[in-house]
Formats: structure tokens, C-alpha cells, sequence
């Protein structure tokens, strides 16, 4: 049964159930502005992850009392859609999506400068259209890209990828299976040019070798999700143009 | 110091090293400045500052805004900005300062739906936006298409001493009164002009960040260039003054609009500007006119009647809205402008004034 699980998931090439070698990452495309009610969106397609983000704001708080005197509130809705699995999903939010939503938004938090809002919020709806492991990782991936879409003053994007370790070997980006039949799984958000952690998951168990190779196996992965999120955003508002040219 | 070239930027990008005054949408971070927003960076001696392409209007102090009347409490109006916080309009702004809640009915001024156009007089991070109407062209916006657009996009859309906006304007011969907050109003006589200038702001918005745009914008509104309209204009000129007025001019339901306001204030006219709101009871009898309740148009129907209009059945009616909107303009830059036009249109205006003495 071991056997038949490892050679599953990672096979003598080195090759994973879904093809990927080790350090690879899915295929991801990023879509900015899908949205128009919004005042920012992205649409994330994260291997066969498809996730949908709105932001809103910042605008008025209700209730009021919720309120910040000196900074803006940050809230964040994570919810999967019942047709997102295989198996219906329950509309209602679960257990797992309370804290996928907490996680998300303390993962965003620190790349917003929130005091420049003080008294008002900014609402971060999180829909995920279809699930195939890692979806809170492509969800701050989106939510990142449509609050900078949204014009919030970010002091960086935060790029999000996982990490884990499969019969002995540390992989990148964790799909579905692999979360479920894998040894560790270990989401990290990142924000790259400030160089700086904003979020640290582990479920499983690591080696204080395994553990540092998880993390800096993540933090490529999220140097290189940077650059898809980078180009996204560029491509809305530049169009192909990466230069500015000069008006006569 | 170190001179950068502009370059496009999005939050996080290094803007540039050094010891720079952050502006704009900047922080600094180590030796580096940072862009908080996606935007065009500029580097200049006075500091570095990001000019953004997206986001939701922040009120400042002295930002012209267009704002919707939403609520009333005994002593002020709440007013939609187009913003995260409401603005309040204090009624004793409106009814000077012997208001009293108990005597003055605060609906006659201004109902629930209203538009108005208002200057924030403060606004702090603990205080909610206070507008005042108490200036030259402030107070209710009768009628106008209402188009909301991008509030970053509104430097845009004036362009640079209000050129992109002027051109607008006179091409498709209506009125843009524009605020800060996004919230823009046309008003035109030509159903036309005003389609056709709702699309050249929708243009200019959705390609603000692009090079060459208000070429592309003249295009769409097929204006000549510059040098050519004056060469056309010079030659018109000549042919007016040999017949006493051209069949096709330029803009000549611009200047009737322009010249309505400035006729009374500026001409020297045997009336005052109260004599010609005065006289305009008597014509409007005459003609059937959706007008408002306040009927601010003073001079119209003199311009009216003056005017060579190619829709005599709305005319009248339409051009009271472009001068009763036209006297309120949303910026400086606009009022500088509607000066050059008002010099412009002084020709038409003095022969207007023969033709109406004429006619009496």
C-alpha cells in the first residue's frame, strides 16, 4: 500500500502524479480587473485551481462601531462554491473557511498601509469557482493583485506558494493529492521585495533541515509567482508596454 | 541630484535609492523609495512622488467636487462624494446665518437627489468632509448626463492648462463640468455633441496612461489641428465680416453658450444683469420649456433669438441649460479657459447685441 501511494505520488524519475518534477509549479494565469462592480478583481487560475476576487472599498463601515479610529478594517471572506468539489460543498461557511478567511487576511495585512484609511474598510470576497489544493495560496495570490488593482497604498504585493515533502523529498507547490496523501504540506506568503514572511503554515512533520528546505523552496516559489502577479498587473494598466515612452 | 526618467510602477517596485523626498504614494524602505500604487513614477528635484491609475476618490481640502443629496437632518444635508466618508452640507451654508430649523424649509433649496457642486472647506482623518456652496458657481446642478469616471483619471481629462477638456468641449459643443471626485456633467443642446463627448471621456479614461491620447481623442471628435482651424478661422473671419455672418461656423452654439454670461456681466448694456433675468419671463411665456423650478438662465432667450440655431424648437430651452451650467465650471484651469473663450466669443456677442437692438 506504501509502495503503491509513493510510487503515486513521486515516481524513481522524480516525476509527480501530475508530471511536475519537484521544483516545478503549475501553470498559472492571472486576469486583473475581471469584475466591474468592484474597484479591484483578479481571476486566478492556479493548476486547476480557479479562484474569483473582488475588493471593495475603502468605503464606509457597517455597523458603524466596527470602525477604527486611527486605521482601516480589512476584512476578508474565503468561501468555496458548492460546485467547487467533487462532492457538494455546503454553502454555509464552514470551520475551514472562518480560518482560511483569518489566515488570508493576516497574510494580507502587512503589505497594506491601513492607517491611511482610518475609519473606513476595505472588504476582500474570496470565491473559489473550482479546488485542487493550495486554493488559499492562489487566493491571496489574487486578492494581492485586486487590491492593488482596487488602488490601495500596499507597501509590497504578497505572493503565496507552498511547500512540502513527499516520500522524503521537499516538493514544490502541493497540489490536492499530494496535500492529502503527503507527509507535510507548509503555505508561505511572501512578500518579495520587502523580503519578509507574512505567513507560516505547517501541517505535518519536518526536520529542522527539511523544515529550512520547505521554506526556501516556498519563498522561490513565490519569487516566481511575483513575477506572473508583476506581469498581470502590468499588462492592465501598461498594456505590453514595459517602458514609458515619452509624450511629445 | 539624480534626475530619473518616468517609468510605470507598481506597489513594492524600487522607485529609486537615495535620500529622497517621498511625495506621493511613496515610503521609503531602507535607502529606497517605494511606489505604493500602480502608476507612473517621477523623480524630480522636489522628491519622488507615483501618479496612480486606479483607486477610490480621498477627499482633500479645496477639491471641487459634484456630490449627490442622499439625506437631510434638521441642520444639514449628507451629501455622496463619491468617496468613503459622507459629506456634510451645513444648511446654514445654503440660508445664511439666521437659519433656523423651526422657520426655513431646507427642502425648497435642496430635495433628496439633488446634484450639487461644492467645495470641501475641511477634512481631517477624524472628521467627515464639510462642503460649502457659499463661491462663484457653486450650489444645484439643474440637469446634465451624468457620467462617473475614475477620480485619477480627472488630471487627465482636464489635461494640461485644461486643453484635453477644451477640446472637448468645443467640438461637440456642450459644457463638461468636472470634479474631482469623478463625477462629471455634460450639458449640450445637441444630443449628438453629448454622446459624442460622454464617449471622448469614457476614451479618455479608459486609455489615460497612453501616449499621443489627445490626438486620438481629436480624432474621435474629428478636430482639426490646431494650425489648420486657425487658417480656417482666419479665413472665416474675413468671409463674416465681408457678409455679416457665415453659414457654417466653427462653434457657434459654443459661443451663444459662453457669451449668455458674460453678455450681461461684461458688456456695457443699458440693463443690469438683474434687468435681463427680468426679461426673461417674456419670452419664456412665449415658448414652451421644460424648465426647472429655478430658472437661472438670465439672458437666454436674447441669445436665442440672436443666435443662427440649427434646432430652433429645443433651442431655446437647451441653451438655458448650457448658461445656467455654464457659470458653473469645476476648475481654474476651466475658468481661465472660459476667460479666452469669453474674448473669443465677444465678436459674436457685440453683433448679437446689434441684431437684438434691431429687432426691438
Amino acid at each position: 500500500m506504501y509502495s503503491l501511494k509513493e510510487l503515486t505520488l513521486l515516481d524513481e524519475n522524480g516525476i509527480r502524479s501530475d508530471g511536475r518534477g519537484i521544483n516545478d509549479l503549475r501553470s498559472i494565469k492571472i486576469t486583473v480587473g475581471v469584475v466591474k462592480n468592484a474597484d479591484g478583481s483578479a481571476f486566478i487560475e492556479f493548476g486547476k485551481n480557479k479562484i474569483i476576487v473582488a475588493v471593495y472599498g475603502p468605503r464606509e463601515v457597517h455597523p458603524k462601531h466596527m470602525a477604527l479610529p486611527d486605521r482601516c478594517v480589512l476584512r476578508c471572506r474565503y468561501h468555496m462554491s458548492p460546485f467547487s468539489t467533487d462532492t457538494r460543498k455546503n454553502p454555509a461557511p464552514s470551520r475551514r473557511e472562518v480560518e482560511i478567511s483569518k489566515v488570508m487576511r493576516e497574510s494580507l495585512e502587512p503589505s497594506l498601509i491601513l492607517s491611511d484609511y482610518p475609519r473606513a474598510v476595505i472588504d476582500v470576497f474570496v470565491e473559489v469557482l473550482q479546488a485542487d489544493g493550495g486554493s488559499r495560496c492562489a487566493g491571496i495570490n489574487a486578492a494581492s493583485v485586486a487590491l492593488a488593482d482596487a488602488g490601495i497604498n500596499m507597501r509590497d504585493l504578497v505572493s503565496a506558494c507552498a511547500a512540502g515533502r513527499i516520500a522524503d523529498n521537499i516538493v514544490l507547490d502541493v497540489n490536492d493529492l499530494e496535500d492529502k496523501e503527503g507527509d507535510a504540506d507548509m503555505p508561505v506568503a511572501y512578500m518579495p521585495n520587502l523580503e519578509q514572511v507574512t505567513l507560516l503554515q505547517l501541517d505535518g512533520k519536518l526536520t529542522t533541515t527539511q523544515f529550512n528546505e520547505c521554506l526556501n523552496k516556498a519563498i522561490t516559489g513565490c519569487k516566481a509567482v511575483y513575477e506572473i502577479q508583476k506581469d498581470a498587473l502590468m499588462k492592465k494598466y501598461f498594456g505590453n508596454e514595459m517602458e514609458l515612452k515619452e509624450e511629445a | 541630484m539624480q534626475e530619473i526618467k518616468r517609468r510605470y510602477v507598481i506597489p513594492g517596485d524600487k522607485i529609486i535609492e537615495g535620500n529622497y523626498k517621498p511625495l506621493m504614494n511613496v515610503v521609503k524602505s531602507g535607502n529606497y523609495l517605494i511606489s505604493t500604487r500602480v502608476g507612473i513614477a517621477e523623480a524630480g528635484k522636489d522628491g519622488v512622488k507615483v501618479i496612480p491609475l486606479s483607486g477610490v476618490y480621498i477627499p482633500r481640502v479645496n477639491d471641487l467636487v459634484i456630490g449627490k443629496v442622499i439625506d437631510r437632518s434638521s441642520l444639514s444635508w449628507d451629501v455622496d462624494i463619491n468617496a468613503c466618508f459622507l459629506a456634510h452640507l451645513p444648511a446654514q451654508d445654503v440660508f445664511g446665518r439666521d437659519f433656523s430649523p423651526a422657520k426655513d424649509d431646507m427642502g425648497r433649496q435642496l430635495g433628496i437627489g439633488d446634484l450639487i457642486i461644492a467645495r470641501i472647506v475641511s477634512f481631517d482623518r477624524t472628521r467627515d468632509p464639510m462642503l460649502t456652496v457659499q463661491d462663484k458657481d457653486l450650489g444645484k446642478i439643474p440637469y446634465g448626463e451624468f457620467i462617473k469616471i475614475s477620480p485619477t483619471r480627472v488630471p487627465r481629462l482636464i489635461g494640461k492648462r485644461g486643453s484635453m477638456i477644451q477640446t472637448i468641449e468645443q467640438a461637440t459643443q456642450t459644457r463638461v463640468i468636472i470634479g474631482q471626485n469623478g463625477i462629471v456633467v455634460v450639458t449640450g443642446r445637441d444630443p449628438e455633441g453629448l454622446s459624442l463627448a460622454a464617449k471622448a471621456i469614457r476614451l479618455v479614461e479608459e486609455e489615460s496612461h497612453t501616449t499621443n491620447l489627445t490626438q486620438r481623442v481629436k480624432t474621435l471628435l474629428n478636430v482639426q489641428d490646431p494650425e489648420d482651424q486657425e487658417q480656417s478661422e482666419a479665413v472665416e473671419a474675413s468671409s463674416s465680416s465681408a457678409s455679416g455672418g457665415g453659414i457654417q461656423e466653427p462653434e457657434p452654439p459654443q459661443a451663444s453658450a459662453e457669451s449668455t454670461p458674460q453678455t450681461t456681466s461684461s458688456q456695457p448694456q443699458p440693463e443690469p444683469p438683474q434687468a435681463s433675468a427680468e426679461s426673461t419671463p417674456q419670452t419664456t411665456s412665449s415658448q414652451p420649456q421644460p424648465e426647472p423650478p429655478q430658472a437661472s438662465a438670465e439672458s437666454t432667450p436674447q441669445t436665442t433669438s440672436s443666435q443662427p440655431q440649427p434646432e430652433p424648437p429645443q433651442a431655446s430651452a437647451e441653451s438655458s441649460q448650457t448658461t445656467s451650467n455654464s457659470v458653473k465650471t469645476s476648475s481654474s484651469t476651466k475658468e481661465k479657459h472660459k476667460i479666452e473663450n469669453s474674448e473669443k466669443s465677444s465678436n459674436s456677442n457685440s453683433n448679437d447685441d446689434q441684431k437684438e437692438k434691431k429687432q426691438e
